[in-house]
This record gives C-alpha cells, structure tokens and sequence, in this order.
C-alpha cells in the first residue's frame, strides 16, 4: 500500500510535466510520419504513392517471387527509429524530466511529512526510485507500441522481438538515473543532476567506444595499460550501447550499415569499415544475462549509496 | 518495563534529549519534557531555540545524538506507533499537482490507513477543515490558509492517538485561527493528546493545559499556566492624585509606584486593603483596583532575558 501510494504519487508527478506530453506528442508524431512511409517489394512509397524511390534494400526473392526483407525492416526500427529516438533523445529528456524529482521530494517542507510516517527509509526511497521511473515506462510503451503497429500495418512486417525494446529503454534508463538520484540526495541539486548524469552517460559511452575501437584496431592492443584499464572499465561501467545490439538480436535486425551504401573508399579503409561491422555483429551476439548483470550491479552499488546517504541525513 | 510504560499517563516521555549537529552546534542540551495523554502541550521558546529540531526527532526526521523515553509507550521510531502519530511540519510544502482529497489519500496511505476508511476519512476532513468544495481542485490554486487547512486535516487522517503541530495557525485569519482552536479543543475532548509548536502564545494561553519553554537547548520552565504564572500574580490599583504624602506609608507595605499604578505582589487581600486604607485616608482617588497576571509573553521573555538566542556551542557554558 506504502510502495504503492509513492509510485502513484510519481506518476502524477510526471503527468504533471509538460514534457511528459511534448514526448507523447513527438512519439505520435513519428509514427504518423512512419505512416507516411510504405515499403513495396524493388521501391519505397513515400506519402501514399506521391512519391517512389526504386530500390532493392528492403527487398529479398523468395521461390521467385519479391518480399519484403524483416531483417531490414528491424534494423531501420532499431537502428535508426528506436536508437536515435527514444534511445538517445527520448532518455535525454527523460533524464531531464526526471532530475527535479528527488531533489523536490527531499526538499525541507516536503520530506518531513513523508519521514513522519511509518515506513522505513530505505522503503520511502526506493519506492520513489521505481515510481520515478513510471515516466520513462509510459512513454516506452507509447512509442514502441504505436512504431510497432505502424511497421505492422504499413510496412507489412510484425516484429514480436521488437516489443521487448521497452524494458531496453527501461533498463537504459535505470543505468543512468541511480547516477541522477545519487547527486540529487548528495547535492540536492536539479541542475548538478542533469549535468552529472548526462557527463556520467558520455563516459559510459565513451569507454565503451573506445573499448570497442581496441576490437576494430587490433594494433591499439599493444598499449596493455590502456587496453586492459578500457576493457575493465567497460564491465564495470554499464553497457549503454549493448541495449541496443540486445534490441537488435531480439528484433532480428542486422548491423546499422546493412542500410548505408557501400562508401568510395580506399580498400585499407574499406578493411577497417568491414572489421568494426564484424565486431558490431559479435557484439550482438552478447550475453544478455552478462552485460545486464553486470550494469545493474554497477546501479545497485550506486542505489545503494544513494539510500544509506538518504537513511543517514537529518532533513 | 514495557509494560508498564504502556500503562504511564505519559503521551510523551522525553528525557535526556541531545542533538548536535557537525560536532560543533549543540541544538539540544539534554531536554526533559513529559506530555500527558489527553492534554494539549505548547511548546515555546524564542527562534534558534530548538524547538523544532525536538519535534523533528519525535518524528523521526531527525536523529537524536542521545534520547531516553518513550512516545506513547513505545522507543521514538517505533513503526507501529508512527502509524498513531498525526504530523504538521512547519513551512510544509505539498505535492502542487495533487488534488486536495489527492494529497489526503497518499499521506493517509503512507501511514498505513485502509483504503475503506481513507475513503471516509477524505470527506469527513475536508469538510472539517471548511475544503470540502475544494477536494477535487489542485492544491496549487488554493491559499496560504487552505493549505493549512488542509495540512491539518492531513496530520488527522490517520485518527491520531497524538498530533504534533508546528505553527497549526500559521497563514490563518483570525476566524480560521479561532476554528482551529475549537477543533484542537475538541480533539482533546475525544481524548487526542496535541503538541503544539506555536509562536502565537496568545493562542497557546487559550488552549493549552500545560507548556513547556525552551530556551538554548534546554527547558527552562515547564508545567501549566497557572504554575509558570503563580509567582507574577499581582495587584495594580491606578489613582489619581497626589502620592508624595503617602510614599513612604506604602512603600512599608512593600507597594511599587509607577506614576499612577501602585502595585502589590502577591495575592494577600490584607495588605491590598491596607494600601487603600492609606490611599482614602490621604484622599487619593482610587480610579480602579484590578489582580494582574503575567501573560505566557511576560513569563517568556522574563525567562529568556538578554541572553543568546541562537544554538549553544559545544563546550561554552549555559547561557543565563
């Protein structure tokens, strides 16, 4: 009833936020202009046949006749609709949204009566932590399930895999909000919050791109320090990146530069694109229970920080 | 033991309560304060004084550097007893996109009320506290005074066994203030015990049975009214006249003179009319003859004097 009451009490408090209804409205936005888009076998339809582009991308032969390629179809989904949409933006504003919450929660005036009652600290905190997660939860659903029915209905292709997206962005999300609670509760600080978290995102990012380069350049390994300190921070870190080759596995998309014409390039460079391709695919291949365990160990030492600090101090 | 603690009058059994803060701000210097079930009990003190920290650790907000006692017959922190505690904090600042009967049904459920009498509850407050047409509007349209309206009705939610107010009638009109009292008066009819914070004394004279006054840290005076007041009673005869011939007639009856007020300690009617004796026999005109009592303003400021008004340092002696 407790818990209950403080996630309820969260979701209000998202509905409340003009933000929360500027990222619905954008989300039905995209699938409106998804609509507008239609895939025939050899073109592309664009706003209901006023115009066509000739294409074989998303077309494959099957006992001599042309269908439409789900794989491709997927990895336009994952890659570029999921990933640079409720993946980077849609987290982006979330975390944005979502930073104020703790720091009004634990502000004098506000927290006292909540400390009052009889529910354990450590309770009151975690109960707001999974509610304050409601609005990344709710605007997940929204976009993935309008983008699923519209590749559904328009584009021909239901991608059941595609639906488990929504605990992907939700797990992302998590990563990054334990660090956006922890610097609320120690600094009681919207702005420190937003800027932290999204630094702290940029160098989970970049270890794990860099990590990843070392794969791509061999030669780099030579540097063992370096190699070694990238691969450690890299599993300790969280994943971010690894939501989205976990989407694409489960959608059944292919790598993001299945979609990209092939570049004019010098066959040296043509090598290095070929061989990060390759390590993008073994990276999709990786362990799901392996890459999440780790990360949410990374967020369950941070949480858990941020509780004893909320457990210990005198509001 | 136990037992019979649960058994003590005590609502509120507070000994020995310290708090410092940073090792260095000595909030709490070892205060005492008992509260008996059934009684409204106002706490009063001038700013820095520590009062609110006090409530603060009764509610668990805060941690005590060092407590004894009990609250409602149970260690403070105590869940099942928290679940009997009504709380209004100072300067409160609600959920602004709550709704009136919103707000009462989370705080209500956070301590553990069933939704059945949640649901009754709501009605019953709001209409209580005048709200009962604003339940359905979000609090961040109403007043500073419906706001504590309806903090008061928040702190009731849970049908209290004690209710700890901090400044009840802060924001209030004077109306609003007067139906604040007759409903904290009811209350302690029922048999709720109420803590009152309040720097309104005039409105802590008209309800309170028994008061405590902190000062630095510690309680300097605790008890009822008529204990703290007992030793100011006095009475003031004004005049009119000349009161040369006759000074040193009444300052052998241990009179005071303030140009026309004369003033007798004490309630000895004897000596009250022995001074008249001296005043008619020296014709002076008696305009009015009237006891007088220091009012809980007079007895605070008399207690808290010039001294320090802010929290005691650690290791420097007692202020006064």
């Amino acid at each position: 009833m407790q818990l209950w009451a403080l996630i309820v009490d969260s979701f209000r408090e998202s509905l409340d936020r003009k933000i929360f209804w500027v990222m619905a409205v954008i989300s039905i936005l995209i699938a409106a202009t998804m609509c507008c888009i239609g895939f025939e076998p050899g073109k592309i339809v664009l706003f209901f046949g006023m115009w066509e582009f000739d294409t074989d991308l998303f077309t494959t032969m099957v006992n001599g006749q042309a269908v439409i390629r789900t794989d491709r179809i997927a990895t336009l989904a994952v890659h570029y609709i999921m990933d640079l949409t409720i993946g980077w933006g849609g987290v982006a504003l979330a975390i944005i949204a979502t930073a104020g919450f703790f720091p009004a929660f634990i502000e004098r005036g506000s927290i006292d009566v909540v400390l009052s009652k009889p529910m354990a600290r450590w309770r009151v905190f975690l109960g707001k932590y999974i509610g304050s997660m409601v609005f990344v939860f709710v605007q997940a659903c929204l976009f993935v399930l309008l983008t699923f029915v519209v590749i559904g209905i328009r584009w021909g292709c239901w991608i059941p895999g595609y639906l488990l997206t929504v605990p992907l962005v939700l797990l992302l999300f998590s990563y990054l909000y334990c660090v956006s609670v922890w610097v609320a509760v120690y600094f009681r600080s919207t702005v420190a919050a937003v800027l932290l978290t999204l630094g702290a995102w940029f160098v989970f990012s970049g270890v794990q791109t860099t990590a990843s380069l070392f794969d791509t350049y061999p030669s780099w390994q030579d540097n063992r320090t370096a190699y070694v300190a990238f691969r450690t921070a890299k599993w300790v870190l969280p994943k971010t990146h690894d939501i989205t080759y976990l989407a694409a596995k489960w959608s059944g998309a292919g790598t993001s530069d299945e979609l990209l014409p092939e570049p004019d390039v010098p066959d040296d460079d043509m090598e290095t694109i070929n061989r990060a391709a390759e390590v993008e695919r073994e990276y999709m291949k990786v362990n799901p229970l392996l890459t999440i365990g780790s990360s949410l160990l990374f967020e369950a030492v941070v949480i858990m920080l941020a509780m004893w600090r909320f457990s210990r101090t005198d509001y | 033991m136990e037992g019979i603690t649960e058994m003590t009058n005590w609502a509120v059994d507070l000994i020995d309560v310290r708090k410092t803060y940073s090792k260095r701000i000595e909030a709490l210097r070892g205060v005492n304060v008992q509260v008996k079930r059934g009684e409204i009990f106002g706490l009063l003190g001038p700013n820095g004084a520590g009062k609110t920290t006090l409530v603060k650790i009764m509610m668990t907000i805060v941690r005590p550097t060092h407590v004894l006692g009990t609250i409602l017959g149970r260690p403070i922190g105590h869940r099942g007893k928290l679940a009997r505690i009504g709380y209004l904090p100072e300067s409160h600042r609600f959920p602004p996109y709550l709704t009136g009967a919103q707000l009462l049904d989370y705080y209500a459920a956070l301590a553990r009320v069933p939704r059945a009498t949640r649901r009754k509850n709501v009605d019953r407050l709001l209409d209580r506290v005048w709200l009962a047409q604003w339940g359905g509007t979000r609090i961040d349209k109403y007043s500073k005074g419906m706001l504590q309206r309806l903090g008061i009705a928040q702190a009731l939610m849970n049908d209290p066994e004690l209710l700890v107010l901090d400044e009840p009638t802060d924001g209030l009109d004077p109306v609003g203030r007067r139906d604040v009292r007759e409903l904290l008066l009811e209350l302690r009819d029922k048999g709720t015990t109420i803590f009152l914070n309040s720097h309104l004394l005039s409105e802590l004279e008209m309800v309170c049975d028994r008061v405590a006054i902190l000062v630095d840290g510690l309680v300097a005076r605790q008890g009822t009214l008529s204990e703290l007041t007992e030793h100011t009673v006095e009475y003031r005869i004004k005049v009119h006249g000349d009161l040369l011939p006759v000074v040193d007639k009444l300052k052998a009856l241990e009179a005071e003179l303030d140009g026309t007020i004369i003033s007798l300690a004490g309630h000895d009617a004897a000596k009250v009319n022995a001074v008249i004796d001296v005043l008619r026999g020296a014709n002076v005109l008696i305009e009015a003859i009237e006891p007088h009592r220091f009012s809980l303003e007079d007895i605070l400021v008399e207690v808290v004097g010039g001294g320090a008004r802010v929290a005691h340092p650690v290791g420097t002696q007692d202020a006064g």
